[in-house]
């Protein structure tokens, strides 16, 4: 059900973290080392590559930082699409009850929302194509409505709020 | 709540008791005498004998032994050994990345997506330390310097790469509730049901 996170760029971004961080580690064991042979004295020099790897370092931070930002953003915004297609299913659901609908109806009609054929539905129930119809029948006459466009734009303009919920 | 109000010792007890666990048998003995001989000999040869002595080239021989059965290992070996149960990947990675930071808890019974990184990561540089260290000893690089460079860094890398390790081991034992060191030792994951 989750999106993943898009394989290339974050096997790009692991890549990148990996070898900065290999860069790090090579450039601090060196400016120790230089620090040593220098005899504890920082040169400029010293000084400059030091920062150098400071600076990577901080790079790397903010670079994680980002990354975690971006894992929470998209964790988010997953709680609210989940949340936006609970409230869809909620709007349906509502406008069953207020038809009226028998349990085998309302199987029928959720599989109509979801845009599946008569045929399709038969096969799904296990039921012949013309005990369908008449399910299809006493939908469209409790609500009020005369074919699956109707009925459909009834539940979409609830939700884009034309009509107010049922 | 409820046990506060019946107020016995028992109750207590019931209650504050880990959810049940099942003993999963993660680990070969020969994938677990690997890791703790690799351990060993390369904290020996990090931490206390140096390049000019004999046993040096003796732990870094067994070192290249060792991670040429693990490779062999990760075609061969148990299920959980195989390099086809941990593959790389960068979006499970990032998946378990996301597991640490929103405190969502997913059990691995093998290697986790990061825990399969470092092993490839430090497989790989324990093979250029070795590799490395084998022509600073031949007669072809005498007086060469780039072998004993390479070899400088790859062991830092792979110092700072065992530290990582560790780190992230006790990290994931104390997130995850599994204790990892433990079944590195005898082999069992006590993962929850």
């Amino acid at each position: 059900m989750r999106p993943p996170i898009p394989t290339k760029s974050s096997a790009a971004l692991i890549a990148l973290v990996a070898v900065q961080a290999f860069c790090i580690v090579f450039f601090l064991s060196d400016v120790f080392a230089d620090f040593q042979e220098a005899g504890g004295k920082p040169t400029s020099h010293l000084l400059i590559e030091a920062m150098a790897a400071l600076t990577l370092i901080i790079a790397i931070l903010f670079e994680l930082r980002y990354m975690l930002t971006l894992i929470r953003r998209k964790e988010r915004l997953e709680q609210s699409l989940d949340q936006a297609s609970r409230a869809v299913f909620d709007v349906i659901e509502s406008h069953f009850d207020d038809w009226r609908l028998s349990p085998a109806e309302r199987d029928v009609a959720g599989f109509l929302v979801k845009g599946m054929s008569i045929a399709e539905i038969a096969q799904l129930r296990g039921n012949a194509e013309g005990t369908i119809k008449a399910h299809l029948n006493a939908i469209y006459r409790k609500s009020g409505t005369t074919n699956r466009g109707e009925m459909l734009s009834l539940l979409i303009d609830t939700l884009i709020g034309a009509r107010p919920s049922a | 709540m409820k046990t506060a109000m019946n107020g016995t010792m028992d109750d207590r007890v019931t209650s504050v008791r880990p959810p049940a666990r099942k003993r999963t048998r993660v680990w070969d003995p020969l994938v677990r005498l690997f890791h703790w001989s690799l351990v060993s000999c390369f904290a020996a040869n990090a931490l206390f004998v140096d390049g000019e002595n004999d046993l040096h080239l003796v732990f870094g021989y067994t070192i290249i032994g060792l991670v040429g059965f693990r490779l062999l290992w990760g075609f061969v070996g148990g299920q959980y050994a195989r390099f086809k149960s941990f593959p790389p990947s960068a979006q499970d990675a990032l998946e378990q990345g996301a597991d640490m930071v929103s405190g969502r808890v997913h059990i691995h019974v093998g290697h986790t997506p990061l825990g399969a990184l470092m092993i490839y990561n430090l497989l790989l540089t324990l093979s250029v330390i070795g590799l490395s260290g084998y022509l600073m000893t031949t007669d072809m690089f005498w007086g060469v310097e780039w072998p004993e460079e390479v070899h400088k860094i790859a062991v830092d890398w792979a110092e700072v790469s065992v530290v990582l390790h560790i780190a992230a081991v006790i990290f994931e034992s104390y997130r995850t509730k599994v204790n990892l060191p433990r079944a590195m030792v005898t082999g069992y994951k006590d993962l929850p049901e």
